[in-house]
């Protein structure tokens, strides 16, 4: 499945690039994460729950950061698994100065399989979105605190 | 002794209400998981969730720790189990060896990898999320087309083409009669995988004597004496110790017409751990894991004059397999090739069927099995061949019936139609519904700008499968008919009901020809340890192969009965009738209770019986039966949404002699529905990397009660020739019949846009995008 989006974030660049980076402001933003620790460099172990349609499931997983070309982008790479499946998702977050804050915008590719493909693929496509949403929008609060 | 004779009246051909019925729908009848046993356990498996991934490790301590849980097994443990058994046989046919677990690779979304066995359901299946299995994924493989494409990733990597085998057919002189055709018509037309969907899914009960070293197998299956040879070699037990019980069973349709891994599995984990255990496929397992249907890529050519007379058929078949054979596998694309010429003359045909492997679970058979994939073709086929020529699509297809006189007729698939009288449901059906004044409707409902179509299908079909030389197992039925000493009848059969209704059917052959009510008949069916060996239930055999048996081994005992009438009315002018032998001399008669009676005591015995009254029968049929029909379908779409509307559902079925015409009347309705789902909204979907979509009754459409027209049900019989009652079988008539018509119906309802043909489902997504002068 592919997505793609883009978000305002009232900070610089630099600011948000940092707090895209930030394994904490990461933990704390992220719909359901339970855990993310730094495992070595740009590299993270991360738990998550995640609902979809009738069944929720813990997932466990790796979150890696490559290609990085601060402060305009770098590439996000989460795979993860648990007892409902497994999910896998690449994506290029490109970062640009506009209107004196930063626009975010993002492209990728998730893949999941398991259970979670064959009872919650016609809801996968709102509930990343939605998940992205509410991603960005708290990642935002801490941005308007910084800024 | 009686003197008076009360002769019942005939009940073969009656509207008699199901004796299955009462405990089905007050809930007292027992399936597999109804079935408890002291000390059971219950076992819950681990599947991947890769299509295709070597296995790189299997973590199981963290199941075991849990409190209840008695074993893990995993491939390592089961390896030495024979494997899941293909019984099609194919000149170069590639079998992968298939393992009753995974060993060190998984071929498919829901391939069995570990099985957990506890004291409770649930802690086996909280026990089954502890186990972490390590893969390395593979690229995977789903799509058929894709799967024999240069560059594709091999299902089986000692088969990089992915090719199970090549089967060719020819008869006739195909290239002078596409030489000389005035008119070829070609199109390809698929028949998407569908999933069988019983109402009850799989499940087995396995208990092991370790007094007697005896293995119990309850299973929800078709064929139970198959089951037991077959899981007796896999698991190298006796036969004898052996025993298959085949309990109540909540919908088939072919899904259970095989040998599967989970049976075998139970049967191994119950010799292990020396206790019963349970397993229950739950919905979400049983799309993953039990067989799909259909599963068909088909380019067919069509070559006939400018008068509309048919000269000759080619087709290529691309049949999607999925990773495994299973039981009949690659058997079921070549009962496509059979059937492919359908209801017509023509002799002059060519079939080149490419087997194929995908990432997929297997393909097999699924209620109609082959042939309605084949009659979707040819129904087809016909129509686009009439739009062609600008011809009705009725009278094409009288034009080109092979008539009554013809029969039997040898078609240019090698087979032989026993009977038929093609005209007469068609020309039924057109009476049924006016079809001149429906055609005049269309005109005129065109002018409002409406889109209205009518929809044809004249329909033929293999049933009775089928003599033993041409089936992979023995294509016989047995039937044993015991009168105990009250002189009630208990009636054996090798066939295994398991919805079909013969208990009642049976049991109205044998009261008519033992002269007793109905309620005097009880008959038995589905454990191997009661009822003599039997092929099973499928292919619209269960009547037409196991009714003879019946009717043959119900004459054996009536020769028995009359010897004994005989010695009791110390006469040899004895005839049996009415449930009474008697005398014509002297108009004296004793009761079949009487002679019953007198059997068992056996104070006397004619010259040369034994005491007894039981007898046994099989019987081999001489050939397959050739039912036919036609059904005929009025639709309207709606140009806002796409949505299809079935306005009328006229079926008219020849399935020979009808014993019982409620019964027929509901296998017609049930078969429609099945067809209907597929013509309208039934697919199963599988992603580029092999994962299922449509894995749940949510994503995966079978019509509700709602989405259903009105069928109106008539009938013609043309006797069968191959057996004594002149039954042909009715099983799978209206899903064979069903997609075509509404096909045909719907694309006739578009052609004035220039639609041709359109492939099933016919979603409203489909139609909407045509509408808008688009691509399906």
């Amino acid at each position: 499945m592919k997505i793609s989006g883009s978000y305002q974030m009232a900070c610089s660049p630099e600011q948000a690039y940092a707090l895209l980076q930030d394994p904490e402001a990461l933990a704390r933003c992220m719909p359901g994460c339970e855990s993310l620790d730094r495992i070595g460099e740009n590299e993270y172990a991360m738990k998550m729950k995640m609902a979809l349609a009738a069944f929720s499931g813990l997932f466990e997983g790796k979150v890696r950061i490559a290609d990085t070309k601060p402060p305009q982008s770098f590439r996000l790479i989460v795979e993860g698994s648990g007892r409902v499946g497994f999910m896998k998702g690449e994506g290029l977050l490109n970062l640009s100065a506009q209107n004196g804050g930063t626009e975010v915008a993002y492209e990728g590719d998730v893949h999941v399989g398991g259970t979670i493909a064959a009872v919650g693929q016609r809801l996968l496509d709102s509930t990343a979105k939605v998940m992205i949403k509410r991603f960005f929008d708290k990642l935002g609060e801490g941005a308007s605190a910084r800024a | 002794m009686a003197t008076t004779i009360t002769k019942p009246e005939t009940l073969v051909g009656k509207r008699i209400r199901r004796k299955e019925d009462p405990r089905l729908i007050t809930g007292t009848a027992t399936y597999v998981d109804d079935i408890q046993m002291p000390g059971m356990h219950h076992a819950c498996i681990v599947r991947s969730p890769h299509a295709a991934a070597r296995i790189k490790g299997i973590h199981v301590k963290a199941a075991l720790e849990l409190p209840g849980v008695t074993a893990v097994f995993t491939g390592a443990d089961t390896k030495d189990v024979g494997p899941v058994p293909c019984g099609a046989s194919l000149p170069g046919l590639r079998v992968p060896h298939h393992h009753i677990l995974a060993v060190d690779r998984v071929y498919f979304v829901g391939h069995p990898v570990a099985v957990v066995v506890a004291t409770d359901r649930y802690i086996a299946r909280d026990a089954a999320d502890r186990i972490e299995v390590d893969y390395e994924v593979l690229p995977a493989v789903a799509d058929p087309e894709k799967a024999i494409a240069a560059g594709a990733p091999a299902v089986h990597p000692e088969w990089p083409d992915n090719v199970a085998f090549h089967f060719h057919q020819e008869g006739g002189e195909v290239d002078k009669a596409f030489a000389e055709a005035e008119v070829v018509v070609k199109e390809r037309i698929t028949s998407q995988r569908l999933i069988p969907t019983s109402i009850e899914t799989r499940g087995v009960v396995a208990d092991w004597n370790t007094g007697d070293k005896s293995l119990t197998i309850y299973s929800s299956s078709q064929i139970p004496h198959l089951l037991r040879t077959l899981l007796a070699m896999m698991l190298g037990l006796p036969e004898h110790h052996t025993r298959v019980v085949v309990p109540e069973v909540g919908g088939g349709f072919g899904s259970k017409l095989n040998v599967y891994a989970e049976e075998a599995l139970m049967g191994f984990v119950a010799m292990k751990i020396g206790k019963p255990v349970k397993w229950i496929e739950s919905r979400r397992e049983n799309y993953l894991c039990t067989i799909h249907g259909r599963g068909h890529v088909d380019y067919f050519e069509l070559a006939a004059r400018k008068d509309g007379t048919m000269v000759g058929l080619k087709l290529k078949l691309i049949q999607d397999l999925g990773a495994y054979h299973q039981l009949l596998t690659p058997a079921i694309p070549t009962l496509s090739v059979l059937m492919m010429p359908g209801l017509y003359r023509f002799k002059n045909i060519r079939a080149d069927i490419a087997g194929v492997f995908t990432n997929c679970v297997p393909t097999d058979a699924y209620r109609g099995a082959g042939r309605p994939e084949a009659t979707h073709g040819i129904e087809r086929m016909v129509d686009i061949l009439a739009a062609e020529l600008k011809m009705d699509p009725a009278e094409i297809r009288l034009k080109n019936f092979i008539q009554p006189e013809e029969f039997p007729f040898s078609t240019g698939t090698g087979l032989i139609y026993d009977s038929g009288n093609y005209d007469l449901p068609l020309k039924k059906a057109m009476e049924i519904v006016d079809y001149k004044g429906l055609r005049k409707q269309q005109n005129d409902s065109r002018k409002q700008g409406r889109l209205m179509g009518v929809g044809i299908s004249s329909y033929g079909e293999i049933c009775a499968f089928g003599p033993s030389p041409a089936t992979p197992a023995g294509g016989w039925e047995c039937a044993t008919v015991r009168v105990d000493p009250q002189g009630k009848v208990t009636v054996g059969t090798g066939a295994s009901p398991h919805g079909q209704g013969e208990e009642t059917t049976f049991a109205q052959i044998a009261a008519d020809e033992l002269g007793v009510d109905l309620d005097d008949v009880l008959v038995v069916h589905g454990d191997t340890a009661v009822v003599p060996y039997g092929i099973g239930t499928f292919g619209s055999r269960g009547t037409a192969v196991g009714g003879p048996a019946l009717y043959y081994a119900l004459q054996k005992l009536k020769e028995k009965i009359t010897k004994f009438g005989a010695m009791l009315l110390d006469s040899e002018s004895v005839s049996y009738s009415g449930g009474c032998c008697t005398c014509s001399k002297t108009g004296k008669s004793v009761t079949l209770g009487e002679i019953a009676g007198a059997s068992y005591r056996a104070m006397k015995l004619p010259e040369g019986e034994a005491p007894g009254l039981e007898a046994t029968y099989f019987w081999e049929p001489p050939n397959f039966t050739f039912p036919f029909g036609a059904h005929v379908a009025v639709t309207e779409i709606d140009r806002e949404t796409g949505k299809v509307k079935v306005a009328r559902y006229v079926a008219v079925d020849d399935c020979g002699r009808i014993v019982n015409p409620l019964l027929v009347d509901g296998q017609v309705h049930g078969g429609v529905a099945q067809g209907l789902g597929q013509a309208l909204y039934e697919q199963a979907v599988y992603d580029d990397s092999g994962q299922l979509l449509s894995g749940e009754l949510t994503d995966y459409a079978i019509p509700k009660a709602t989405m259903m027209p009105w069928i109106e049900s008539h009938h013609t019989e043309t006797p069968s020739p191959v057996n004594p009652l002149g039954v042909k079988g009715v099983g799978e008539a209206g899903t064979i019949g069903c997609s075509p018509a509404l096909v045909n119906s719907v694309v006739d309802a578009l052609s004035p846009l220039g639609v041709r043909h359109i492939d099933m489902p016919l979603t409203p997504e489909k139609i909407w995008n045509l509408l808008q002068g688009g691509q399906q």
